[in-house]
């Protein structure tokens, strides 16, 4: 259950019998076991028809679309995801509400700064010096509660987000320089790492937004309409530093990627076909780690943990009962 | 609710209406809600409130899959006053089914709600069976005294969760790992 596909040659995607059949533009077939699957992500460039997409809506498997610059481009969701007309409504109550849309939004920084400085330390125990840093993440995380409105919190946010980038450059080897985020397009592999990365988190809550009723358009810390699936980018943030940068950090560090992954593309410094199969291989990997749960009682993968983080939403939304944003506790 | 109706009794309102059709209750009592209530108060908030339950999980399969199946053909599905639907058996006795004897109690209170509406509604008595195929077990159920108490006592129950605000707190219970609600309960 719940593996992600990914797909990076140019060919086309089709239903062959009962499952799903890629053929590459150079006429190699490969079959993707669809019963398993949670997603399929397709990177490169890949026609389909509605034969499949009927396929896949029966099977409930999303496919997830990302366009030459490794951006996020869209997703084709099944039908068949829950739908719930009382979810929707004390979902949208609650955005209207200021106090109770400022609660949530402020969780989602609080989980998003704990899990920074997470990183943080770790590096920091090792052989780096981050006291600052660290001091400066926990006045930030202390301070959340002072936010009177949500762009006073995305202010913090970004204070926060600023102090952490700045350890990057002390963290990765010798031969690439972070500099600061920039993405549209990312300046350098560091950059072009992060976007990529985010924008595999940001799909993978997509899945984990579908299997409940939650509407992924209303979200509380982003604008909704920002993006479509707003709701995505705010459960994304507290588990950016967890799924994303630990992977970039892992690649570098071990020479799994080195500047040859990468390539200029109009500006922009993108990975290599090869660059992103070692990428989403690292990331799938991490996304299948188990940790014990405390409540749970059981071992869960990290990717269960975006479908928990989704429920423990859903369920402050319905019951009133607390939300507390994802930690790393471990 | 408002204080109106919540300072009638629940069990004489339940009577009433089903009596006088000129009445309407918003409030259906159902035996699945019963079944609920004996199981896990939090469990019968969350179904109350439509809260969609995972699909795919195990023991929710199970359980349709065998009310399907068994005793196919012995049985017919009877509608009362649209507010129960029930298995009645051949020679007349009212049947329900379970894919196992671990929840006992909450199906026995399901089925001597049937029984009790039966009797205090449709004025008919009769008696029950409690089956689980699986086991190849049968058990009669009679609605004695100490039963109706057992109904009247849970539709006040029923009805005091399903109109509360907010659910019970979770509770741990022997059967919490295999419920369909268990993460998201249990998730925080």
């Amino acid at each position: 259950m719940n593996d992600n596909y990914h797909v990076f040659s140019d060919g086309r995607l089709e239903r062959h019998n009962d499952t799903v059949r890629l053929v590459t533009d150079e006429g190699e077939k490969k079959y993707l076991p669809i019963e398993n699957a949670e997603a399929l992500f397709l990177h490169g460039q890949i026609d389909y028809n509605t034969r499949l997409m009927s396929f896949l809506n029966d099977e409930g498997v999303a496919a997830h679309v990302f366009g030459w610059n490794d951006y996020y481009a869209g997703s084709i969701v099944p039908e068949r995801g829950q739908t719930s007309g009382r979810t929707l409504v004390e979902q949208v109550r609650s955005y209207d509400d200021p106090d109770s849309r400022l609660s949530i939004a402020r969780a989602f920084v609080a989980g998003s700064i704990h899990n920074m400085r997470a990183n943080v330390s770790y590096y920091h125990n090792r052989d780096h010096d981050f006291e600052s840093v660290i001091d400066e993440l926990e006045r930030i995380g202390d301070g959340l509660d002072e936010a009177g409105d949500v762009s006073e919190l995305m202010g913090m946010e970004a204070g926060a987000r600023r102090a952490y980038y700045s350890t990057f450059d002390a963290i990765l080897p010798e031969g690439f320089v972070f500099g600061g985020r920039q993405y549209n397009p990312p300046s350098n592999e560091v950059n072009s790492l992060i976007s990529f990365g985010n924008s595999l988190v940001y799909a993978n809550c997509v899945s984990a937004i579908r299997a409940t009723a939650l509407d992924p358009a209303v979200s509380f810390l982003h604008e909704p309409g920002e993006r479509r699936y707003s709701l995505a980018l705010d459960i994304a943030e507290p588990f950016k530093p967890v799924l994303a940068d630990r992977v970039i950090f892992r690649l570098l560090n071990r020479g799994q990627l080195t500047t040859d992954s990468f390539e200029e593309d109009l500006n922009a410094c993108l990975l290599t076909e090869t660059g992103r199969k070692t990428f989403s291989k690292a990331f799938e990997e991490t996304l299948d780690r188990t940790v014990e749960h405390p409540r749970l009682d059981r071992k869960v993968s990290y990717q269960y943990l975006l479908r928990i983080e989704a429920y423990k939403l859903k369920k402050h939304l319905l019951t009133g009962e607390p939300y507390e944003p994802f930690e790393r506790w471990w | 609710m408002s204080t109106e109706t919540s300072s009638i009794d629940p069990v004489e309102k339940l009577l009433a209406t089903a009596r006088d059709e000129a009445l309407d209750d918003e409030f259906h009592v159902t035996g699945v809600m019963m079944q609920y209530y004996e199981v896990c108060e939090r469990e019968l908030w969350f179904v109350s409130r439509h809260l969609e339950i995972d699909r795919d999980n195990v023991a929710v399969v199970r359980g349709t899959r065998v009310d399907d199946s068994a005793y196919e053909g012995k049985r017919r599905n009877v509608s009362i006053d649209g507010t129960i639907a029930i298995d009645v058996l051949e020679d007349g006795r009212v049947m329900e089914v379970k894919p196992s004897s671990s929840l006992v109690d909450p199906a026995k209170l399901q089925l001597c709600y049937y029984l009790w509406y039966l009797d205090r509604v449709v004025g008919v008595e009769r008696e029950g069976v409690l089956a689980h195929p699986t086991e190849r077990r049968q058990e009669t159920v009679e609605l004695t005294d100490e039963r109706v108490e057992w109904v009247e006592e849970s539709i006040r129950g029923v009805h005091r969760v399903v109109t509360s605000d907010t659910p019970p707190p979770a509770e741990e219970k022997p059967f919490c790992e295999s419920c369909a609600y268990h993460d998201f309960c249990w998730s925080c």
